[in-house]
Formats: C-alpha cells, structure tokens, sequence
C-alpha cells in the first residue's frame, strides 16, 4: 500500500497525489496498490514546474485508516513537533488524530530511492 | 558596525537581481529542479519537510537594532512570525514560500544583510568573538578581521568551488568564545614576544560523522601576513582535498590524512611559492576599523550603585550572576539574552521579541546586538546603571532566563522537525531536559553544565562539544539517542566520547537526571561537571545511567 508525495515547488509544502492532482492533506491521497502507483509517479514527476521530488511512501493500515509507516512522513503530514499551531496539524480533525497517534516505524524507503539516485 | 561600500551595495543589487531571474526561470521550467537547487543553494534557500528555509547571514554575527527588526518584519511578513538563530549565528526562517523569495532577498539588502554563501562548498559565515570589542580579554576586535576574511572570500574566484564547506573562526582571547578549534580553519588572534599582533592558525577541526580538534598548524602569523597565510591553507586544500567522496571531502580529513606536520610544511611550501600578493594592506584593515566607528562611551564611575542596589531582588541578583559579564568600559557590562526558556524551542525568537530586543538595543546598547553560538543573543555595551531596566524589559517579552551555561542553556539544531537531513528530533529531547530542570534554583546549584543535540551525524547541534552530547540516529525508523561525554568547545576543547548504547527518547531526560546525580555525588568544591568527568572518568556516569536509565 502506497501513496506519492512530493513538495509543491510554489510554497514548498508536501502534497500529496490525488487521481491527477495534487492535496495539501495526507487525508486526501490517493492509495495504490501494485502499479498504478509508478504509472502516477512517472506522471508526476513529469510536473516538472508543478512539484519538487516526487516519491512514493510506504502506508500501513491502521484502524482509523492508512498512514504512512516512516515516522519521517507522518511528520511531513502534520507538521512540527514543537509547533502544533503551524503545519497541517493545525487544521485538526480524524485523520490528523489518526496520523498523531500511529506508531511503528520504518525509514522512509521512498525518500531513500531518491538520496540514492543524485 | 561595519557600513558597506558602494561596491558593497552594487554587489547585493546585481546578486538580488540575478536570484530575481533564476526564479523566474525555474517557475517557467527554463531551469530544471537539478539546475535550480545549486543556485538557490547559493543564495541559502534549502526546501525541507514542511516549507523552503532561507538562512540569512549574520555576518560574525553583528547585528544593528534596523537590522533586527527587518528580520522581525521578514519574519512576521513571510514566515509564521518567528526566526531560528543556529549555531552558526545565521538566521533560519522555517516557512518560506519560493514565490517571495526574491522579495525577502531585496528586503535584506536594503539593510545590508543577506543569504549569500550560507550554504555550498565555499567559505561561509565567519564567526567571531560576540563579544567583540566589549570584551575586558580581548587582544584585538575580532569582528575587523572576520570582516576582511568576508570581503576576500566573498565570491573568490578560487574559492568557490572547493571540495567541501569551509568555516573560519576568529577568536581573540585566551577564552575561546567561538570553538575555533572545531573550525575548518580556527584562528586566535594574540601578540608574540616582541608584542606583536598577529595569529594562532589552527587548521583541521570540524564536527559531523568524524570529530576533529584542530591542531596548530602554526602559532604565530603576523597580522600583515595573515591573508597571503590563508590562501596557501586555501590552495593546498584545494590542490588536495578529496572530492570523490563527500565524507572525505573536509580539510580535516586532509589534514589528519597527511598529518599536521606534513600539512602544515605544504602549507609552508605553498606560502613562500605564492609570496605576498594576496596580503591586505594594514591600511585597509584600518580602514574596515575605522568603519566599525568607536562607539561612543560615556565616562563612568567602575561601581554602579543602581546596579548593586538592584541585587536585593533575587531574581536579579540571579541574572547578575548568569547573564551579566565584565566590559572593557568601566561603568558598561555585556548582557546575555538566553533564548532558551525551559520547554521551549532553543534559538526560536519571535518578531515581536525580535523587534523589543531591537528597541533595547538601539536605547540601552549603543545599537549593537550580537548573536552567539550558543543560539542566544548579547546586548554588548549596556552600562551597569541600566542593567535592572534591561532585566525589567527583557521580563516583559519573557527572556529573563538566568541560565547561561547552565543545564537548561542547550543547544540544539532544528532536528528531524524541519531538517530533511535529520534522522532524528532534537527540539522536544531539548524541551524535555529543560523542563527537568527549569528550577533556577536547581539548575544554578549544578553548575555549568552545557548539553548540546543534534539530530543527525551532521552535528549542527554540536553534540560532538557537549560537557553531555546528545545525537539522534535511525533505527529501522525509530528515534533513538547516542549520549557522549567530556566536550568541550572552549580553550581546554575536548571531544565527547560515546558512553554506552543508544536510549529511546523517553529515557533520555532519566539518564541526564543520573548523569547529574553521579556529578553531585562525585563533585569536589568549585568542580564543574567536566572537570568532575575529567577527574573520575566516565565509569560513575555510566553505571548511573545503565542502572537507572534501563
């Protein structure tokens, strides 16, 4: 299970696919399973004046729906620790609860990819 | 302070101009991400987890009150209202937007500041001594050479494209006040037998993946020969330094590669072979001294009898004791401003804190604020008398912390919080001791005790310098904290050595707690922590963390 994220090369803030276009909120991806997911990463990474970086995460289930399993990407998906105000956190809702409260962990095996091919 | 030039003003404008252009260029798709991110890097705009960062030079962090408060307007105007001072006494603002980048750069040049050279394999920010010419120690105003290291190495031809980042550090007393020796070149600026003016050139430190204590490549560079010294360092690092391999790419691998000695004989070789060129006239470094202008001190008694009176209250008295330091001026005193309030963010500074601390500085400081390495921030010329209305005032925007070099002074770098390179968060580690420990009382009766963190190997947090360092690293995803003992980035520098296995981060606040009981248990009268370490080794410490801590 996966989803694709990159930064917006405007604000620079994640985003994440949905079906074509891009969501500020995690809630809001696109889930894929099997290839769907190269075939939206091979699309977006052709925005080249749209987004910065596109890669794919690795989600898990949990049971108040998928978040990614990197700590790394939770974070990108709320917002700083120290700062709840700012961030997608501050929006609040389910799915930042969700996102908050999830445990497990794992590196950011998307991000990794990316470091290794520059 | 240092006014610039015209050709000072004519280069920002042309730099801000052509950032104008790259920008646009990228947001048309004429520059690919790859062409683009060399260039933005250039003017210090890195894009992280959550927003780009722009990290603003504070050169040999000096700042003016209009200064300040054109970060506090940045800082309100395009970020969320706050700023980040790092251990490089620069400024990060966390949430920019690419869009107002190009608007943000103009708005620093009208007031001389800027990004350049903040980021890249070139020579970055130099630090200098913050309490440079206030200091009662000081040889010599630090801030007139890492001026003129600026203006050679902005843009050298030469030495913009090295093998790696490159750091100077220019200290002037016997205390070090910058950690020169964990610089890629640290110099300590003295006067040799004969009372001469010149330079310890120290070469080969740095923190990161492999911690290295600059040694002394040579004592003594007379001041006239200082620059013409540089570039043969400059040359021989170039000529050699490894650019086939990031983690190898640092002067300090070279130089413990060929050996100080070896080093230094090439640097030697080199000097003689380019003779004096490169030597700044003496004329013109006093000109950039005379350009800093004398500020204008007033004829005071020693004594001030406000002050001293003003120590019945012991909040004050606390700050005296803490935050107040000897200036070459009697009647004057240079006070620490400690951004460093237990449970918040280490080195954070709001704008609306930013612009009092600008206002305090243009009434009480002769317009001078400097930041520090230690993410806090120094009003250098404040007389005695005016000492318990700056207490009052700092009281009123809630920085009247008294802990410097205390537990709860910590360094930390942003961490895996904003910094896409961190593995790990350094900022609620930080949060949590300081809360452990925000009784003044408590904290004063430990003593000097400096913790610093970083959230990755990159050591921006300085764990490497801590009298406890702490560092975040990855396993499998998880958080976890390597603790290491004995830094210390002063004149008796030292590195910390690892004490045992890593620690989750909800034991890492319970092992400090042990460390400090073995220091209390352990410590003779008038010992600090790392002069207790230093005398009884680590074995106490680790005992008292590995039996309490698991």
């Amino acid at each position: 299970m996966k989803a694709l994220t990159a930064n917006d090369l405007l604000s620079g803030e994640p985003v994440f696919w949905s079906r074509g276009r891009w969501a500020e909120r995690f809630a809001d991806a696109e889930i894929f399973d099997g290839e769907a997911a190269e075939a939206a990463l091979a699309q977006a990474a052709a925005q080249k004046t749209v987004v910065v970086e596109p890669y794919l995460i690795d989600l898990q289930q949990t049971e108040h729906g998928p978040v990614p399993v990197s700590f790394r990407e939770r974070l990108r998906a709320l917002g700083p620790s120290n700062h709840p105000q700012h961030g997608k956190q501050a929006e609040g809702g389910a799915d930042i609860e969700a996102l908050a409260h999830a445990t497990g962990a794992a590196r950011s095996s998307g991000r990794l990819e990316l470091i290794k091919r520059h | 302070m240092y006014r610039y030039d015209a050709i000072d003003k004519e280069f920002l404008a042309d730099r801000t101009r052509e950032f104008r252009e790259q920008c646009r260029r990228r947001l048309n798709g004429e520059l690919t991400e790859v062409q683009f991110k060399r260039l933005r890097l250039m003017n210090g705009l890195y894009l992280q987890l959550h927003a780009y960062m722009l990290r603003i030079a504070i050169p040999y962090g000096t700042l003016t009150s209009r200064k300040l408060h054109r970060l506090a307007h940045v800082a309100r105007t395009y970020d969320k209202g706050y700023g980040h001072f790092t251990t490089r006494t620069n400024l990060q603002l966390h949430w920019i937007k690419l869009r107002d980048a190009p608007d943000i750069i103009d708005q620093l040049a009208e007031v001389e500041l800027h990004s350049i050279q903040t980021s890249g394999n070139c020579i970055r920010n130099v630090t200098a001594d913050p309490y440079a010419g206030a200091a009662a120690d000081e040889v010599d105003d630090s801030r007139v050479w890492a001026e003129a290291i600026r203006q050679w190495s902005t843009v050298h031809p030469e030495f913009s494209y090295l093998p790696r980042k490159f750091k100077i550090a220019v200290s002037a007393s016997e205390k070090d006040r910058t950690a020169a020796r964990s610089y890629d070149i640290g110099l300590r600026i003295h006067r040799n037998a004969e009372g001469e003016l010149g330079f310890e050139v120290m070469v080969g430190g740095g923190q990161g993946r492999k911690p290295y204590l600059a040694p002394t490549i040579r004592p003594f560079v007379p001041a006239e020969r200082l620059f013409s010294y540089l570039e043969a360092i400059m040359r021989t690092y170039n000529r050699q330094g490894r650019r086939d391999d990031i983690w190898k790419a640092r002067i300090k691998v070279l130089v413990a590669a060929l050996g100080a000695e070896e080093f230094a004989r090439q640097v030697e070789e080199e000097w003689v072979r380019s003779g004096d060129y490169a030597d700044i006239p003496l004329a013109e470094i006093e000109r950039i001294r005379e350009s800093f202008g004398t500020p204008a001190f007033e004829a005071l008694p020693e004594r001030s009898e406000v002050f001293e009176a003003a120590k019945a209250d012991a909040a004050f008295a606390r700050f005296a004791r803490r935050n107040v330091h000897a200036h070459k001026q009697p009647g004057y005193a240079i006070v620490d401003i400690a951004l460093k309030n237990p449970g918040e963010t280490p080195g954070d500074c709001s704008a609306d804190q930013m612009d009092a601390i600008a206002e305090l500085g243009a009434r009480y400081s002769l317009d001078e604020i400097r930041v520090n390495y230690q993410q806090n921030l120094v009003l250098p010329h404040v007389k005695l008398d005016d000492v318990p209305a700056v207490f009052e005032a700092l009281k009123g925007i809630g920085l009247a912390g008294a802990n410097m070099n205390l537990i709860t002074d910590i360094i930390a770098c942003p961490g895996l919080d904003y910094c896409s390179l961190a593995n790990a968060r350094a900022i609620p580690i930080a949060q949590a001791i300081a809360l452990r420990f925000a009784d003044p009382e408590k904290a004063e009766a430990i003593g000097e005790l400096k913790i610093n963190i970083s959230g990755c190997i990159n050591a921006c947090g300085h764990h490497h310098l801590g009298n406890i360092g702490i560092l975040g690293v990855d396993k499998k995803g998880e958080e976890f904290y390597q603790l290491s003992l004995g830094g210390s980035g002063e004149a008796d520098a030292s590195l910390a050595q690892i004490l045992g296995p890593s620690l989750s981060k909800d034991q890492v606040p319970d092992a400090v707690e042990a460390l400090v009981g073995a220091y209390m248990r352990e410590r003779e009268p008038g010992e600090r922590f790392l002069d207790t370490l230093r005398r009884v080794g680590p074995k106490p410490f680790k005992e008292a963390v590995y039996a309490e801590a698991h």
